[in-house]
């Protein structure tokens, strides 16, 4: 099996002039890209990096964001990409569980200067990029062969929704990286006259499999940094031509809304896939009629399973409104009872999958990993039922997450956040419905009525210790909270007399 | 001016959350600093809609119009000519 990495070093060699990355005015060819992570590379090993230790970076979305990964693994180590929109504390965490031997960040990155004061890192070099290039100098960085490391042996750690005290990092192995990838690869008939827009971030899943996936056959992927004006990314799609865009629910939201998605000429524009979250069937019917003859794939799938397991074929978008799809090629999927029994078609129940691009585990976590992985079956906490042609229906999901736009955050995060102000008896964070967003954080407050408490100050607290989309959108104080029997608070009851009270 | 300081004040309330007007510098690229995202800039649209009568087109959401405080208030300053 060949590596991604591999396989990147191949275009660079055929195709050296090939634009891989299109970032505003700045082109960046397969052969530059090749030498952006090779000449990393050279500075990781003279940083003291060998295979196997996890280099951790931390880029704005844009070409040294791409380079970091894969130079990470020209060296043989392990990438672990964080996210450019945490805070300082957020990043540590990370980092320290990773035990990152470097942290390698965009000069003049804001968090960094205040990273060396948090606990835990003692191991880790933090590196701005143009020391790293200082600290190999002299080396011609060329068509160097990638280190060689097996195909089982891990090369990505995901961070995803955990908080704090349990951070976690999905395990991800070159083989599970590049089985996903040709899946995805062939299902969308990707081949090297693509040009796909990326405004999901590269540490995520989906943004993660969007890069890979275009890089793989040679295709060209053009950086948008974010969805702030979605006019002016429905211009960049006109003007470069792209062939393809990946978004959430969200995402459409906006471009449909704002962004004159249906009255801008896409000639170019072959397929649009969807994933991050269900979306409405009446925007699916909205896409597809603002689109007319692009080729829509609805998808479903998850971290632990490197990104995709199963899709739409577009031909069936109609027909099978509402489904997740079939699996993607090389995935089994069941749905099982709480026993773990196998259920029959149309009966509801957990969805299990198994296949090669699950996960090898939480990093250094042996309970949560424990959990969710059962002899080779990843059990993903997503209900729902396969119908007579095995197509999967998806109904809910058992955990708390919140899916607000293309982030997933977990409810304990921001209460822990929140719970460092004085003033402050107890509060639930819940996801409550949203026209845009899916869902929007709602924290619930039970505050001490001898201290002033104000909505601003539970989002200023917030702001100072989170990612700015952790921020609640709604503070509401309460009396109390809403309890089950046994005393937890019922985050549920409280999304839904949220949504009631303002509806 | 006094267009300025009210954005400046919505926007230190609604984005930043306090109103200490040394929080953020007139010129402060809004984006850049991940002050306000694609749903903060449209919070930020419907206040400028209902507080100055004006209605902001889809074409006239760019990073020039919007990026600072500045921008803002010199966009508000063309669309009311009066």
């Amino acid at each position: 099996m060949e590596r991604l990495v591999e396989c990147l070093r191949r275009h660079a060699g055929v195709t050296p002039a090939a634009d891989a990355l299109i970032d505003g005015t700045r082109r960046v060819s397969y052969a530059e890209l090749y030498t952006l992570a090779a000449s990393i590379a050279a500075g990781l090993a003279a940083a003291g990096v060998r295979p196997g230790d996890r280099v951790a970076s931390l880029f704005p979305h844009g070409p040294e964001a791409v380079a970091a990964i894969y130079g990470t693994w020209l060296a043989g180590a392990v990438s672990v990409p964080l996210n450019p929109l945490a805070r300082a504390h957020e990043l540590a965490v990370a980092v320290a569980h990773a035990e990152a031997r470097v942290l390698l960040h965009e000069p003049g990155q804001r968090e960094v200067s205040t990273l060396a004061n948090e606990p835990g890192l003692g191991q880790t070099r933090i590196l701005p990029l143009d020391e790293l290039s200082g600290l190999a100098a002299g080396t011609e960085p060329g068509l160097q062969t990638p280190a060689g490391v097996a195909a089982d042996e891990l090369a990505m750690l995901i961070y995803t929704s955990g908080t704090t005290g349990s951070p976690k990092g999905v395990c991800l192995t070159h083989a599970n990286l590049a089985a996903n990838t040709s899946a995805i690869v062939r299902y969308l008939g990707l081949t090297a006259r693509d040009r796909v827009l990326s405004v999901l971030p590269f540490n995520y899943a989906y943004g993660n499999s969007v890069l890979h996936t275009h890089l793989a056959v040679g295709a060209s992927i053009v950086i948008e940094k974010n969805l702030v004006f979605p006019r002016a990314v429905v211009e960049t799609m006109q003007r470069e031509r792209v062939t393809g865009f990946s978004g959430v629910p969200s995402t459409f939201a906006l471009l449909l809304s704002k962004g004159k998605l249906g009255e801008t000429r896409l000639d170019a524009l072959r397929y649009v896939t969807q994933a991050g979250a269900a979306m409405a069937p009446g925007m699916i019917e909205k896409l597809a009629a603002a689109l007319p003859g692009v080729e829509i794939y609805v998808m479903y799938g998850q971290t632990e399973a490197t990104a995709r397991l199963t899709y739409l074929p577009p031909a069936r978008l109609h027909d099978k409104l509402g489904s997740a799809g079939i699996p993607v090629d090389g995935v089994e999927l069941q749905v099982r009872d709480g026993q773990g029994r196998v259920l029959p078609a149309g009966e509801q129940g957990e969805v299990w999958a198994r296949g090669p691009s699950v996960m090898r585990g939480y990093w250094r976590d042996e309970a949560a990993t424990r959990n969710v992985l059962h002899e080779g079956w990843l059990r993903t906490g997503d209900f729902g039922q396969l119908d007579a042609e095995g197509f999967l229906f998806l109904v809910g999901r058992r955990s708390d997450i919140i899916k607000t736009g293309a982030h997933r955050v977990h409810p304990l995060e921001v209460e822990e956040a929140i719970c460092t102000l004085p003033g402050v008896i107890e509060v639930a964070v819940a996801g409550v419905e949203d026209e845009i967003l899916g869902q929007a954080i709602t924290a619930f407050v039970v505050a001490d009525p001898a201290t002033p408490l104000t909505i601003e100050r539970v989002k200023a607290r917030c702001k100072e210790l989170l990612a700015s989309y952790k921020i609640p959108k709604h503070v509401e104080f309460r009396a109390s909270l809403p309890r089950t029997s046994s005393g937890k608070v019922r985050r549920m009851d409280l999304s839904i007399l949220s949504a009631e009270g303002s509806a | 001016m006094l267009d300025l300081q009210c954005i400046k004040s919505f926007v230190l309330k609604n984005f930043l959350f306090t109103d200490d007007a040394n929080a953020l510098s007139d010129s402060t690229s809004l984006i850049g600093e991940g002050i306000i995202d694609s749903t903060g800039i449209l919070e930020l649209v419907s206040y400028l809609e209902e507080s100055f009568g004006i209605k902001v087109t889809d074409e006239e959401m760019t990073p020039a119009n919007f990026d600072s405080i500045q921008n803002i208030a010199a966009f508000i300053g063309r669309k009311r000519p009066d």
